[in-house]
């Protein structure tokens, strides 16, 4: 029988990562080098390196791939870079200005000689439009046409790329925007065009607004993008579907992630995500928190009983994107997070990164300035002829010379620079977990550390010590493990509708009718994309009749049919108010905000083969000196590889592969679990 | 006592600075009212044994230079009968608060039986008694008609407070229900604060704690010392005004004679005007701290805000002027108002030391509440609070202000919320709520644009409105050269088609449907002379209709 694949690919900033999974469940990791300038050429050449790996060629290879899942950060580039589209808005008369207002914040609280920042869509391509609807739905100003033609003649001169149609309380009536945004296609044909309405219905118009603008500015990069993958594909034979994995988690068909383009500012991250909930359904464990260290930064996120938590947005390159997303903590200390003396006269570990280019000292690139990768090798626990399976040279004598310089400064040895770099590296990342948990109101101690990302196993074991952690988990895959996830995660829609009256929770008869209706159309457009079975899953926003801010209910369990429902929807928002806030307030108005439903098309599961095929329980292949608490010793190398199932390797000792390195620390037991971990008994600190 | 190594050092005071984002992260899960969770009015501090700041969380700055005080009062009040488990709280601007709104929760830590710690955390509540709904009474001539005055009290011992006591407070105030939630939040998250600190204790041990927090303050005070001895020495006066008392009493001074030598500052504020008989007064430890925020805005953002870097500041007042007031008077606009001149007319003397660094004025503050019935909800008040048309921020050396981003007490921290969900949930109606051309002060760099509001007046029925603030005759301060922005010019335009300009402190202004609130915010400060502006920027501001 021929082997059938899927392929995950996951376009980090310096590597592209290519994750195959065969029929029989065989998993093959492939990496290229990233290529920024069009993300898709790494995508094939990373393609390519997969199928020498599996002895195909790249039309063979391709021609037996049924699925082929994107990670991008081609719109969050565009957004960090400004490099997007030319966009235009189209915006209520007495209004322009919202999305320059930002509510009123600035960021940088201490910093009074920030320059304002420009805003994304500048205030003489905000043009008024005279119209204006009520938020009860009554017209107050018809859509006056000749303010519109004065518009779109603007539009014209400055010969736009993307234009967003923002008019405020469209989340209860989008038909001047419908109306306006087909006004602007009729006479600007082949510009991106998007209403705020079509990409958040919800009230609160700073964050619709911000975000349709998000989307206009980002559109026309994203299409082109994932036009020209899918010709390269093509080119090399490749036809069919390619779905591209989106902020909340979920994946999408390509046309849905250019529509929705927005909608990928988190691809990137979510696919470690997505893979921490695949893990938990192998066994892993229903509550992880994922930690995954990458060159620049550290992503972090709970999964609670198996699920991935979401929030209500992001803000990426200082534009506020209010789509329901992963709801990850990013901290600016990676591997190539840059040791120094602070301008206070402290040793410091980042936020300023040697990135990919020059790199840490190391990768003797011209990096004079040492990173906490320096300091993972001049401590011994990398090997500096085996970095990548030898794909990369590492420069001990250079980075050692660079923590000379710190020491000098601190007055401390080169060593103790680089164990406290190492050290204060495990600090900052313990302290970001520690913020991500107690946002949630959740303990960690009562989570399993899952650790991916290249460098993560270096530091997860003393991290989850400072955590009072018990338990790390690190996968085979850990260094590929994004691109494993988003094999393993469902299609996916969101959709939220602002039901906002003149308060309360409505009537039994109308929550079902609301329900309804997003239920219809959000399954149309998921049946549109794929034959399979297809669950929705319901939630709302609501508050307390004198509160300002909502918060997500679950409805799931809420019993939908009988009589009582709106007094049942009602009692899930207390139960869920005081499970986050310690207390609810029964009595008080209740106000439903938002409806919300996911629509979930499940994608057949993946197949899982044995994580080793190793028969007998492997020795130690060479022993390394590493420095450990101030002292030298030599600790035992093992193979990830070689590992059988059910051994147990005791700390202190090195597991390593070709792209990942895993440090055992005194005290700790590593057992490999033949579902594809690490599992890691890290002892409680005394 | 020697220092503990560099890496400890720095792994402590990251420690540190964690404990206090994560308590400002527990107090914004657990707040209960609009106040705290949204526009996040509250402050975490950690302060050692001797009430010496070692962290602060970066939320209000008006607030971070004055918490010690709270914890001095505290240490004055209670001295060595201070035990393991108590809680303290307190307001009484003349014994450690800075207004009657703001308590402050201060929890010691101990190890082995000695004080090292205390934890802190300061919240501007809802309501406190007084006057006038929501603390802020124009016509209070006397502390007694500003609220509840609470002097340091022993809330609690063994980590709980006393209900009885509680109970009193909250009595004592129109929201007992928002006031106790946020009193609660407030006790939790110093306790989570108590927690961590106890855990850093456990692991490095009094000794080394209390080594690293002097070196973590002496860093602090080099870096601080570093940037001011880079300055020019000299002395030099900075003025600035509050438009009137709300008695008739107009053009009221905030006098700064700063003297810069060497590594030092002396900021001399004796010379100010004499106290007023209304709420502009401002209490010692919030006069301070509005120097310390000055100070602060002029060093480099990354200098740690603890007591360190406050020590090269000395700061001169002379009792019964309105910096200093006599214990008795009204100081509940404090906060903003006189706080935001006493920052102007430092920055505007130490300009001439550090020019580059020195950034035009920033808004003032003015406040409308509206108190009605709205005709969708039948046999119900409503109360609302303007935050919209906010003021610009002020221009700098980098660049032109942020454009309604508020005042210098607040510099961009204070959120204002969605028109759609206020035209949901209140009867007004936002005709227009967009930047204020003209407003900005003009210079090389321009200061931000203030906002204008036209809302018009759904009620059923009559309502009424009462104003708190100041800066309709003074724009906020150009500075070196760069002109100053435009005052606020708020007016009401009646339904009956007569208009009349509203005072900055009036209480029950009689309201009709219809009527419209005509909000014209000023901009911020410019910054250098308007003749170096760039003619590509000044075409750009032309091309965006901002002039």
């Amino acid at each position: 029988m021929t082997a059938r694949f899927r392929i995950g690919v996951d376009v980090g900033g310096t590597f592209t990562d290519v994750v195959c999974v065969a029929s029989d469940g065989a998993t093959t990791l492939a990496k290229a080098s990233s290529t920024p300038a069009d993300q898709s050429e790494g995508v094939v050449n990373g393609l390519g390196v997969l199928a020498d790996r599996l002895g195909l060629s790249l039309a063979d290879l391709l021609a037996r791939t049924e699925r082929i899942v994107h990670g991008t950060t081609v719109a969050t580039n565009a957004l960090l870079e400004r490099r997007g589209a030319k966009v235009a808005m189209l915006t209520t008369e007495g209004h322009r200005d919202v999305i320059e207002m930002r509510e009123g914040l600035k960021p940088d609280r201490y910093n009074l000689r920030l320059p304002a920042a420009p805003a994304l869509v500048p205030r003489r391509l905000r043009l008024p439009v005279r119209e204006r609807i009520r938020p009860d739905g009554r017209v107050e100003v018809p859509l006056d046409a000749a303010s519109l033609d004065a518009a779109i003649a603007t539009l014209k001169a400055e010969q736009v790329e993307a234009v967003a149609v923002c008019f405020l309380h469209s989340w209860r009536d989008d038909a001047h925007e419908r109306a306006a945004a087909e006004a602007v296609r009729a006479a600007l044909p082949g510009v991106f065009v998007t209403t705020s309405a079509e990409v958040l219905p919800q009230i609160k118009e700073f964050e619709r607004f911000s975000t349709a603008c998000v989307n206009a500015y980002v559109g026309p990069v994203v299409s082109r993008y994932l036009a020209r993958l899918r010709g390269r594909l093509a080119d090399a034979g490749y036809g069919g579907p390619v779905f591209v994995i989106l902020s909340h988690g979920g994946v999408a068909p390509v046309e849905e992630a250019a529509r929705l383009a927005a909608g990928t500012a988190l691809s990137g991250p979510a696919g470690g995500v997505a893979a921490g909930v695949a893990l938990a359904q192998r066994g892993l464990g229903q509550d992880l928190i994922t930690f995954d260290v990458g060159g620049t930064s550290t992503d972090i996120a709970l999964i609670q009983e198996g699920e991935a938590a979401l929030g209500r947005g992001r803000t990426v390159g200082g534009e506020r994107i209010a789509l329901e997303s992963l709801d990850i903590v990013t901290l600016g200390a990676g591997g190539g997070s840059i040791g120094h003396v602070g301008a206070g006269g402290t040793l410091q570990v980042g936020p300023r990164s040697a990135g990919a280019v020059p790199g840490p000292v190391a990768y003797g690139q011209g990096g004079t300035e040492p990173a906490v990768t320096d300091a993972n090798l001049v401590l011994g626990y990398l090997d500096p002829d085996n970095f990548l399976g030898g794909a990369r040279k590492l420069d001990r004598e250079g980075a050692l010379a660079a923590f000379g310089r710190l020491g000098a400064a601190l007055g401390i040895t080169a060593m103790e620079a680089a164990e406290g770099v190492h050290r204060l590296a495990n600090v900052r990342m313990a302290d970001g977990i520690r913020v991500a948990t107690v946002r949630r109101g959740v303990d960690p101690r009562d989570f399993a550390l899952l650790s991916f990302g290249g460098a993560a196993g270096l530091h997860a074991s003393a991290v989850a010590r400072e955590l009072g952690m018990t338990r790390v988990a690190v996968p085979v895959f850990a260094a590929g493990l994004s691109a494993w996830g988003m094999l393993h995660t469902d299609l996916r829609y969101e959709m939220a509708r602002s039901e906002l009256g003149t308060g309360g929770v409505p009537a039994d008869d109308a929550l079902r009718a609301i329900w309804e209706g997003l239920e219809s159309e959000g399954r149309a457009r998921v049946a549109a994309w794929f034959g399979g079975a297809i669950e929705t899953r319901r939630a709302a926003d609501m508050r307390y009749g004198e509160q300002v801010f909502e918060i997500p209910v679950p409805l799931d369990g809420v019993e939908w049919d009988s009589p009582g429902l709106a007094a049942r929807v009602t009692e899930a928002f207390h139960a869920r108010h005081r499970a986050l806030f310690t207390y609810a307030l029964q009595g008080e108005e209740v106000v439903l905000v938002n409806a919300r439903l996911a629509v979930i098309g499940r994608l057949p599961p993946m197949p899982a083969a044995a994580a080793t095929t190793a028969a007998a329980p492997a020795e130690p292949f060479a022993t390394r000196r590493a420095r450990l608490a101030g002292a030298e010793q030599a600790l035992p190398v093992f193979a990830f590889a070689a590992l059988a199932a059910g051994q147990v390797v005791q700390g202190p000792a090195i597991v390593e592969s070709d792209t990942t390195t895993v440090l055992l620390l005194p005290g700790d037991a590593a057992r490999m679990d033949g579902r594809g971990w690490l599992d890691i008994t890290v002892p409680k600190e005394a | 006592m020697s220092a503990p190594d560099p890496v400890t050092l720095s792994v402590l005071d990251n420690r540190f600075r964690a404990i206090v984002e994560e308590m400002g992260e527990a107090m914004l899960r657990t707040a209960y009212s609009q106040i705290l969770n949204s526009s996040r009015d509250f402050s975490i501090a950690l302060c050692d044994g001797q009430a010496r700041l070692v962290a602060q969380a970066d939320h209000i700055p008006v607030h971070v230079g004055a918490m010690p005080f709270a914890v001095q009062a505290v240490l004055e009040a209670f001295g060595d009968a201070i035990a393991e488990g108590d809680i303290y709280l307190l307001n009484d601007p003349y014994h450690g608060g800075s207004h009657l709104p703001d308590l402050t929760i201060v929890v010691p830590v101990f190890a082995a039986g000695r004080l090292i710690f205390f934890s802190v955390v300061r919240a501007h509540h809802t309501d406190i008694g007084g006057g006038t709904h929501g603390a802020y009474n124009p016509a209070a001539t006397e502390i007694f008609q500003e609220g509840l005055r609470l002097p340091p009290i022993l809330l609690g011992q063994g980590r709980e407070p006393r209900a009885d006591l509680v109970r009193m407070i909250v009595t004592n105030t129109r929201l007992p229900r928002e006031v106790r939630g946020d009193l609660m939040a407030m006790i939790g998250a110093a306790h989570l604060g108590e927690k961590r600190l106890l855990a850093v204790l456990d692991r490095h041990g009094a000794v080394e704690t209390e080594a690293a927090i002097a070196a973590i303050l002496a860093l602090s005070e080099a870096h601080a010392r570093r940037i001011i001895a880079s300055w020019a020495d000299g002395e030099w006066r900075g003025e600035a005004f509050l438009d009137d008392d709300g008695f008739g009493r107009e053009d009221i001074a905030i006098r700064a004679r700063v003297a810069k030598r060497g590594d030092s500052i002396t900021v001399d504020l004796t010379e100010s005007d004499p106290q007023v008989p209304s709420f502009l007064n401002s209490s010692w430890p919030n006069t301070a701290s509005a120097v310390r925020m000055a100070i602060a805005f002029l060093l480099d953002p990354d200098v740690a805000k603890n007591d360190g870097c406050f020590r090269p500041i000395e700061i001169l007042a002379k009792e019964g002027t309105i910096v200093l007031p006599r214990e008795g008077a009204p100081v509940t606009m404090c906060t903003s108002h006189c706080s935001n001149e006493i920052v102007e007319a430092v920055v505007k003397a130490l300009a001439n030391a550090c020019p580059d660094r020195a950034m035009g004025g920033w808004g003032r503050r003015y406040r409308v509440a509206i108190k009605g019935r709205d005709p969708r909800r039948p046999g119900r008040d409503f109360v609302w609070h303007m935050f919209h048309a906010r003021p610009g921020g002020g221009a700098s050396s980098q660049g032109d202000g942020w454009s309604t981003a508020g005042e210098w007490h607040s510099a961009g921290g204070l959120k204002f919320g969605s028109v759609e969900m206020a035209e949901a949930r209140f009867p007004l109606f936002f005709a227009k709520h967009e930047f204020r051309p003209g407003s900005a002060g003009d210079g090389t760099f321009r200061g931000g644009l203030g906002g204008e509001l036209v809302m018009r007046l759904e009620t059923e029925g009559p309502a009424v409105a009462n104003t708190a603030g100041d800066g309709v005759r003074y724009g906020a301060a150009g500075m070196l050269g760069g002109r100053d922005a435009a005052p606020h010019h708020y007016t009401l335009e009646r339904a009956d088609g007569t208009e009349r300009v509203l005072r900055t402190k009036e209480v029950g202004i009689p309201l009709a449907p219809g009527d419209v609130l005509h909000v014209r915010a000023g901009g911020g400060g410019g910054w250098g002379p308007p003749e170096g502006r760039d003619p590509a920027a000044r075409a750009r501001d032309e091309a965006e209709g901002l002039l």
